[in-house]
């Protein structure tokens, strides 16, 4: 017996699903994790793994708790889990991580609905609580085995010239992570491999990361430390966690256009140069893209998108 | 020679790779006559018409057998020759609708007439005159909503460009395509008709790059008979890229014409008139031959054992016809009528015994796919659907205020503008029904923007 039911089109769907786009971002973040054991050692996979499985048990245990649809096998913790690790440097006790594990997860992504309604990144938000209340944990940066097998602390690049000396590392090694800084930020190139196989894979639109690295790196060329038009271009575009966060942790965020995309991009570039150029924290991505986060509803309001059919303002 | 229009309309999806169409497009088109049609009183959605026959009744092809009793009828026409058995409720896609039941005892007639092999003048016919016999010939738009045809060309407002709409940019459907190839004359002389008719300055033939030989074809006519249409308003070949909804007549006019039609308005009142390629041969019919429309191409497609195009009486079962095509082959499937993104499923898991709807003027084809059950999770604001919606809307917005019951900011969000494309549900990656909860929108919106007039006149 043939069921008679009338069942609206669209009757062709596209492969793509959330699972496979985040299972093709953890995929992206795989070059930096190996950059993260070459430069720090085996710590970095054994913090990852734990990281990842703390956010993805988090996920699967509050949505069985509160009775919600298990979404928990979809890669969002798995992405959530690898980001949160690469924000902090190899020397972070273990409780510190699984806290902002179950912060982020719980309190950031879902408590406010779960996947897709966080109106900021569960990533950062965890980095920022362990930031404010046990900063002495996330600051211990180590320089890379590659240059000093014990682990020697050793501060960031952009935090020594903060403090008014010589970085004391070249761009190459900047570039290629071989300085001392949060696990998996240091290799841009290892980064930039990742971030070429999402916009390869149609994932992200370079747009927005393009305008945010590019906001950041010429306002604080433009109002450098030592006079107008004196910033290091190369400095704060690869001493720091720039190109991570321009990369991974601003697209996250859906705007109602592209214009609109765009202006939260470069506000939050901005406010990352104004942190950078006018506070004592050296990097400033945290907070420029958290405040994007939190003033992206206003943003949206600023540009409104063409709909067919109505009358446009300039005709 | 022929140039390529490269910038489209904003959005728009690419759902296939081309394997839909190939599956019937170089298969000529055949001739079937089934011995019963079954003729429904309501060919397009409130296009009622009375029945002027009664059981018993001897008809001959093309006698006039219904009349119109709403403002979206036209009239009806016996597509065979024989003798009315029965009229009665039958079961269309889910409603009851009164019927003509007909068995044909023929003959056919045969078609061989002038206009399909050359260029006919069209000197002796006024506007008025043309507009008439489309409408006694019951034409309606043979690719969309089956809007009567005569209804559009009798606008009292100005109209500058005549669009002929031969995109066929929903998946799998080639039955536009085989009839620019097979009736290429009768085309161009059914295009040269409606541009009278429509009064516009010029016409165009707007195909998507996918069918190149067509144009070609058609191309090559309109050279050739430069002299033959002197002192006639132009006719010109548009090639558009292929993107659904390519076809749909707003999208049309934004990618032709660079206008757009305003917010609650027709296509009129932008100046523009958009046919479907099928209807233009269909006025051609009427106008050099007298033949109402009675007859159509439909794609018979997808998971069936031999695909292809049949030209068949209006009225033709779909099950008939699914069975002349080999029947399904799949057991999990869904019948369509219409191609994959706009088209209703009529069933699902069918299994070949059952009536599933009658050919209609409107229906262009009928498609068979695996059923596919998809689970739908929560939105993760990709803005994927915002990026490809044709009209410019943020389907996942307005789902959300739908599903809220704020029917409001559903209207603030401009959810009347939807044109159901289905394109915010192709591309989601959460499998949201989106194209379906934002048109429940839209009516709703529609429904609530109507009674706010009334409340005020």
């Amino acid at each position: 017996m043939s069921n008679v039911r009338v069942i609206n089109g669209p009757h062709l769907r596209t492969e793509r699903t959330t699972r496979q786009i985040m299972m093709y971002v953890t995929l992206s973040l795989i070059p930096a994790l190996f950059g993260a054991v070459y430069f720090f050692g085996i710590r970095a996979l054994y913090l990852a793994g734990l990281s990842v499985t703390i956010c993805v048990l988090t996920e699967y245990l509050w949505q069985k708790l509160t009775k919600k649809q298990v979404t928990a096998g979809d890669f969002s913790a798995v992405v959530t889990g690898l980001l949160i690790v690469y924000n902090m440097p190899v020397t972070v006790p273990v409780w510190a991580l699984a806290a902002a594990d179950i912060f982020a997860i719980i309190f950031v992504k879902q408590m406010f609905g779960g996947i897709g309604n966080n109106f900021v990144n569960p990533a950062l938000m965890g980095r920022l609580l362990i930031m404010l209340v046990w900063p002495q944990a996330v600051m211990q940066y180590v320089v890379p085995n590659t240059i000093n097998p014990d682990a020697v602390s050793g501060a960031t690049v952009l935090g020594t010239v903060k403090g008014g000396a010589e970085a004391g590392y070249s761009y190459l090694q900047m570039f290629l992570g071989e300085i001392p800084g949060a696990m998996g930020e240091t290799s841009k190139l290892l980064l930039l491999v990742g971030f070429g196989f999402l916009c390869y894979k149609g994932i992200v639109n370079a747009e927005a990361a393009v305008t945010y690295i590019s906001t950041v790196v010429l306002l604080t060329f433009v109002f450098g430390p030592s006079g107008l038009f004196t910033g290091d271009i190369l400095l704060n575009l690869l001493g720091g966690g720039l190109i991570m966060g321009g990369c991974y942790m601003l697209t996250d965020y859906a705007f109602a256009s592209r214009k609109g995309k765009l202006l939260y991009a470069a506000t939050a570039g901005v406010i990352t140069a104004a942190i950078r150029i006018f506070s004592n924290y050296p990097e400033g991505i945290c907070f420029g893209i958290l405040t994007a986060n939190c003033v992206a509803g206003l943003l949206s309001m600023i540009y409104k998108k063409h709909v067919y059919g109505v009358k446009r303002k300039d005709a | 020679m022929l140039k390529k229009i490269k910038h489209a309309f904003p959005g728009g999806v690419h759902p296939t790779d081309g394997y839909d169409k190939a599956l019937t497009m170089n298969l000529p088109v055949r001739v079937y006559w089934p011995e019963t049609v079954t003729i429904l009183s309501e060919q397009s959605f409130g296009g009622k018409c009375s029945f002027l026959v009664k059981p018993g009744d001897q008809v001959t092809e093309g006698q006039e057998i219904g009349r119109p009793e709403a403002f979206m009828a036209a009239p009806l026409h016996a597509s065979v020759s024989g003798k009315v058995v029965d009229i009665r409720e039958v079961q269309n896609q889910g409603r009851n609708i009164l019927a003509c039941i007909m068995k044909r005892e023929g003959p056919e007639k045969e078609e061989n007439y002038s206009y399909q092999k050359g260029l006919e003048s069209l000197e002796k016919y006024t506007r008025e005159e043309l507009i008439a016999m489309i409408r006694d010939g019951g034409l309606t738009g043979m690719g969309g909503a089956g809007f009567p045809t005569h209804k559009k060309y009798e606008t009292d407002k100005k109209i500058s460009e005549l669009l002929i709409n031969a995109a066929e940019c929903e998946p799998f459907l080639t039955c536009d395509y085989r009839l620019m190839l097979e009736q290429s004359f009768a085309v161009i002389n059914g295009v040269r008709v409606l541009l009278k008719a429509s009064g516009a300055d010029k016409a165009y033939i707007c195909m998507e790059d996918n069918k190149p030989e067509a144009a070609k074809l058609l191309q090559k006519i309109l050279e050739e008979g430069k002299d033959q249409m002197q002192g006639e308003k132009p006719v010109e070949i548009k090639i558009l890229p292929t993107q659904y909804p390519q076809g749909g007549e707003r999208q049309l006019i934004q990618a032709v014409l660079n206008k757009e039609v305003p917010m609650g308005g027709l296509p009129a009142d932008a100046g523009v008139i958009v046919s479907n390629i099928g209807t233009a041969k269909a006025a051609a019919d009427m106008t050099f031959a007298g033949i109402p429309l009675t007859r159509r191409i439909v794609t018979v497609t997808g998971s069936v054992k031999n695909p292809g195009n049949y030209l068949v009486p209006i009225g033709t079962s779909a099950r008939e016809l699914l069975n002349l095509a080999g029947g399904v082959t799949v057991e999990k499937n869904r019948i369509i009528a219409g191609g994959p993104m706009t088209g209703p499923c009529v069933a699902s898991d069918w299994n070949g015994e059952e009536e599933l709807f009658y050919v209609t003027k409107n229906t262009s084809g009928i498609l068979v796919l695996p059923d596919r059950e998809y689970e739908e999770s929560p939105c993760i604001r990709c803005a994927g659907c915002e990026s490809v919606c044709p009209a410019g809307l943020v389907p996942y917005q307005i789902e959300f205020a739908y599903m809220n019951e704020d029917y409001d900011l559903c209207e603030e969000l401009y959810a009347s503008e939807c044109i159901a494309c289905g394109c915010c549900s192709y591309i989601c990656p959460a499998k949201r029904e989106l194209s379906v909860r934002t048109r429940m929108a839209r009516d709703i919106v529609k429904q609530r923007m109507r009674e706010r007039a009334v409340k005020k006149s």
